[in-house]
């Protein structure tokens, strides 16, 4: 069916197979009714039928999909031209709900019957989710990437939020007083009042706010939360903003009472806002024949808006309001409804006035009972000062109601759910939110918050400090994923300069210890080949470079160190470890002294920040004159490794690089085809090798030169792959990998760079009440024999000997150099003597000494 | 033109490491920024001469040195320069002056004056921060 635009139409919504004309000013929600529609949704439990309710965007009844985003909440959506909108719940549809059915079950299916029901056999429960996932819930998540967001700081003096009278009159007044004023709002300003005095007052207000530069004004923004700060996030439909404001106002207004009674959920019940905006604002009558029920002057408003429009009016109002009514509209003073009736609609009402009980024919039964403040916002408040005023500043007043109904629409739980989970034990507000699930449906208690924690008082409840209220929790509005997500980007990958060189040579760049590094060039074995043979070229930019300098700059390493260092004279340079209290390594690096007492140290990529943290911690605990720079991001360093290196170097340097000069373990300054460096001998990878440490920007310069100047020895640059079968076949370890949180440096086999005649060092007390303690395990070079042929399923395998596991694979590679499988590995003291042969998953293992490879270190020192 | 500019380019460093005194004396010198107790950032064209002239004379131990290539300026410039900030940063800008703190996620130096927002970032980190500035700030750019 289509149907003909009507006059005023600005466009069309394409509506579950059919057109939808718009007028001006509509909501979904009010285009659907006016088209005919009254049921918007099924309930998620019982499979009500739901319409319009509140009209304000609190209750979970008019929640549709729009354009495949499910959960939009319709009433406050505006309706645009071209929006594709469907209702979920119910099969086969929303209309003709077979599942309906479980309405009727709903006594043989009390609170907590899928907890009870589907526990037994445990088994039995994916099956169940995935009937119960499919008959329930909002509507599938959209597939496909989630659309970008924006997000967004925002600082400023004052953030009112709430743009009704309250929040456009406390915004007015911080701006007279000189104050920068955020004022947000969820809709747009005025938007869903029927026309009115109050709407009048909001415009006037509005008017002058437009004008006021110092207020900035965000709508369609709701207030997600309160966090500490404060900072309060609001979403729209397209970004994030985070506000940190001074000072924050809550003018959250109030929202109307909903009503519990048999049938109060039926399509036809409506609140008194919703239905006077939909009859006196978007000119659509809800009703021939329409029962007003007001205890307040709102109410009375509301049924002057539906007097003009809709048909006959029975109003039924307290005492005090029946004067305010002329003589057109039927008044029955006193009355309280008793009960809802129809099947797929209200269809008449039930009303008791004293004794007597009277059922009046209707087609909408419109409640004005008085609000709730909407008062989440500033029961999230903790340190943070908040200033709530007008309606959200409201009481709350327990109205004396027995009556069953459907407590929370969101969840289908009723008053006599509420009633058995008491009678079973959930005696407090939190338990019974927890075990009926009252309260934590889209609406987050928005609807029926009040009514259980009435519900809690009246059955005497105990509570906290008298409190019966559940907690407030952030979002208060549903809101997308992709917007929560918006400001969240973890992952900060760090560059060398060499980046751009390495992507143009083909590099396989991954992450490693926070930085982008180039893993290989393609062939792995050819890269080791260049360092074992001839010359290769790695970059380890990556490295944590320190200057440490200042009075007692010595003071300093040779207390955060375990090795020794006084003696270590300028142009040498030491491996140092350095330990945490407990007397276990924490890191370890390359310490080169350099002139007036100052040092320069490495420390291994992933360690750097660490190395900082540690250097700065000691200098302030013994109060040192250090100066501790962190030149990592400044200085590039290009390890040239290999028996050529010397050869290649002398290519590009006029300096003097020989072993008198730039002894190992030494350190010099070298101009490297007009590059400044300083050249550091490394023994890490077993071979002759230079790291050249220089400005960050002459890095491509230099790569480049080296790389030219060493095309006849067939240079090539080498990634962490290669990396890792070099340093293994000369026993290095890999901190972190090889080790464990609680290894000394015997276990490691680094008591070498221990020097326990100093004095003091971090841990040193540790290591000498530890060195008490029989060793139980260490780390050990492994040999292994019928390795498989991928030697890397070998790591992390269990060393076994006799059907114990006595140890483990922590690294392992196929040697070229040696033609066989080694590693390193964790094996029990008492295993490593006793047992000469152990299983490593496939292989069989021997603990052999390191290194494997040139064990006397003569290629290092070459 | 767009409502905003982006440039990435190097810049000059100073790092001065010095007694309290001594830096502010540097302070004096302009382009400096106060990094923490002892430690001032001096930014643009001063000569590395006259920030060790004034360090010596309070501070024979202070400690100047070029740290250039460790930094590199992004440049936000145009009237949404300030919206780009916030997208980037939940720092505070001033009108006109020197703040420190995170951008996307980095440990950043920021001077701000008017329409112009330097974002002085480590250059092991620059690729990411001008990745950030480019995605978040699409539609700004124009």
């Amino acid at each position: 069916m289509t149907e003909r635009p009507a006059s005023g139409a600005t466009g069309q919504i394409r509506f579950e197979g059919r057109e939808v004309s718009l007028h001006e000013g509509d909501t979904i929600a009010s285009a659907l009714f006016r088209a005919g529609v009254r049921t918007f949704s099924r309930s998620l439990k019982l499979h009500r039928r739901r319409g319009i309710y509140c009209g304000t965007g609190e209750c979970p009844n008019c929640l549709v999909t729009v354009d495949d985003v499910p959960g939009s909440r319709s009433c406050i959506t505006p309706a645009l031209d071209g929006m594709t909108v469907r209702r979920e719940g119910g099969w086969p549809s929303t209309e003709r709900d077979a599942l309906h059915v479980a309405d009727r079950l709903h006594g043989l299916m009390p609170v907590g019957f899928l907890y009870k029901t589907f526990i037994h056999p445990r088994s039995a429960w994916p099956l169940a989710e995935r009937v119960i996932r499919r008959a329930t819930g909002l509507g599938p998540l959209p597939g496909g990437p989630a659309d970008r967001r924006v997000a967004r700081h925002l600082r400023t003096d004052v953030l009112v939020v709430g743009a009704g009278i309250a929040g456009l009159s406390a915004a007015l007044e911080a701006a007279a007083g000189g104050r920068r004023v955020v004022l947000c709002e969820e809709r747009a300003i005025g938007d869903g009042i029927a026309p009115g005095s109050t709407l009048e007052r909001i415009r006037r207000l509005e008017a002058r706010a437009r004008t006021e530069p110092s207020i900035e004004i965000l709508e369609r923004h709701a207030a997600l939360g309160l966090y500490e700060g404060p900072v309060v996030p609001l979403a729209s439909d397209r970004a994030l903003v985070q506000v940190h404001p001074g000072r924050l106002v809550l003018a959250t207004g109030a929202r109307e009472r909903h009503a519990v009674f048999p049938g109060s959920d039926l399509p036809g019940v409506w609140l008194g806002r919703a239905a006077a905006a939909m009859s006196g604002l978007h000119g659509v009558p809800i009703g021939e024949r329409v029962v007003v029920v007001a205890t307040t002057a709102e109410g009375i408003e509301h049924i002057r808006t539906l007097a003009r429009a809709d048909g006959s009016i029975v109003a039924v109002v307290s005492p005090s309001m029946a004067g305010e009514l002329d003589g057109d509209v039927e008044t029955i003073v006193d009355a309280r409804v008793l009960e809802a009736r129809g099947r797929s609609r209200v269809r008449e009402v039930v009303v008791r006035s004293g004794e007597n009980s009277r059922t009046i024919a209707c087609d909408a039964l419109v409640l004005s009972l008085g609000t709730v403040p909407r008062d989440e916002l500033a029961r999230m408040a903790i340190d943070e000062r908040v200033d709530v005023v007008g309606d959200a500043a409201g009481d709350r007043r327990c109205d004396a109601n027995d009556a069953d109904g459907i407590v929370c629409l969101c969840e289908d739980v009723s008053t006599r759910d509420l009633g058995r989970a008491w009678d079973e034990g959930f005696r407090s507000a939190e338990i019974l939110k927890r075990y009926t699930t009252a309260t934590m449906g889209p609406c987050q208690g928005a609807m029926c918050g009040l009514a259980l924690e009435c519900f809690a008082r009246s059955m005497g409840a105990a509570g906290a400090a008298g409190s019966h209220r559940t907690t407030a929790r952030p979002p208060l509005r549903p809101v997308a994923l992709e917007t929560l997500a918006a400001s969240v980007h973890e992952i900060v990958d760090k560059r060398t300069g060499l980046h751009d060189a390495h992507l143009a040579a083909g590099a396989r760049l991954d992450r490693s210890g926070g930085w982008l590094r180039p893993f290989g060039y393609g062939d792995r074995l050819e890269e080791y080949r260049a360092v074992r043979e001839r010359v290769g070229l790695m970059d380890v930019g990556t490295l944590g470079k320190f200057l440490i300098a200042g009075r007692d700059a010595t003071r300093l390493v040779d207390r955060v160190f375990a090795t020794r260092v006084d003696d270590l004279r300028p142009g040498r340079s030491r491996y140092v470890i350095a330990l945490d209290e407990g007397g276990y390594v924490v890191d370890d690096g390359l310490l080169c002294a350099l002139g007036d007492g100052a040092f320069y140290l490495t420390s291994t990529t992933g360690g750097a920040e660490r190395m900082d943290a540690r250097l700065r911690e000691w200098t302030d605990r013994f109060g040192l004159h250090v100066h501790l720079l962190d030149r990592t991001s400044e200085l590039g360093a290009v390890l040239v490794a290999g028996p050529l290196a010397r050869e290649l170097l002398e290519r590009v340097t006029s300096d003097r690089i020989d072993g008198g000069a730039i002894p190992y373990p030494g350190h010099g300054e070298v101009i490297v085809d007009s590059v400044p460096c300083r050249a550091v001998r490394s023994g890490f990878v077993g071979e002759l090798a230079f790291e050249l440490h220089h400005p960050r920007s002459r890095g491509p310069a230099l790569w480049e030169s080296l790389m030219r100047a060493g095309a006849s020895f067939d240079i090539r640059p080498h990634g962490l792959d290669a990396l890792e079968t070099l340093r293994l076949e000369k026993g290095h370890v890999y901190l972190g990998q090889d080790s464990l949180p609680d290894d000394t440096p015997a276990k490691l086999g680094l008591g070498h760079a221990v020097a326990m005649g100093k004095p003091w060092f971090v841990g040193k007390s540790a290591l000498e009440r530890l060195s008490a303690l029989p060793a139980t395990r260490r780390l050990a070079g492994l040999a292994f024999d019928r390795a498989p042929n991928d030697v890397a399923e070998l790591r992390g395998a269990p060393l076994m000997t006799d059907g114990d596991v006595v140890g483990r694979v922590t690294s392992a590679e196929r040697s070229p150099v040696l033609d066989r499988a080694i590693g390193l590995g964790w094996i029990r003291e008492d295993a490593a003597s006793r047992a000469p042969d152990l299983r490593a998953g496939p292989a069989v293992a021997r603990v052999v000494p390191t290194p494997f490879y040139d064990p006397e270190g003569s290629r290092v020192r070459a | 033109m767009s409502v905003l500019e982006v440039a990435t380019m190097p810049v000059r460093a100073l790092a001065v490491l010095a007694s309290e005194e001594a830096c502010e004396r540097v302070a004096g010198l302009g382009g400096a920024c106060r990094i923490g107790p002892s430690e001032v950032m001096v930014l643009g064209d001063v000569s590395p001469g006259a920030v060790e002239r004034a360090v010596g004379l309070s501070d024979p131990d202070g400690l100047v040195q070029d740290v250039s290539d460790g930094w590199t300026l992004h440049r936000l410039s145009g009237p949404a320069a300030r919206e780009a900030f916030a997208r980037l940063s939940e720092l505070e800008l001033p009108a006109s002056g020197f703040v420190q703190g995170e951008v996307s996620s980095v440990g950043a130096r920021i001077v701000a004056e008017g329409d112009r927002v330097d974002l002085i970032v480590p250059s092991m980190l620059a690729e990411h921060v001008r990745a950030r500035i480019d995605d978040e700030c699409r539609e700004l750019l124009g």
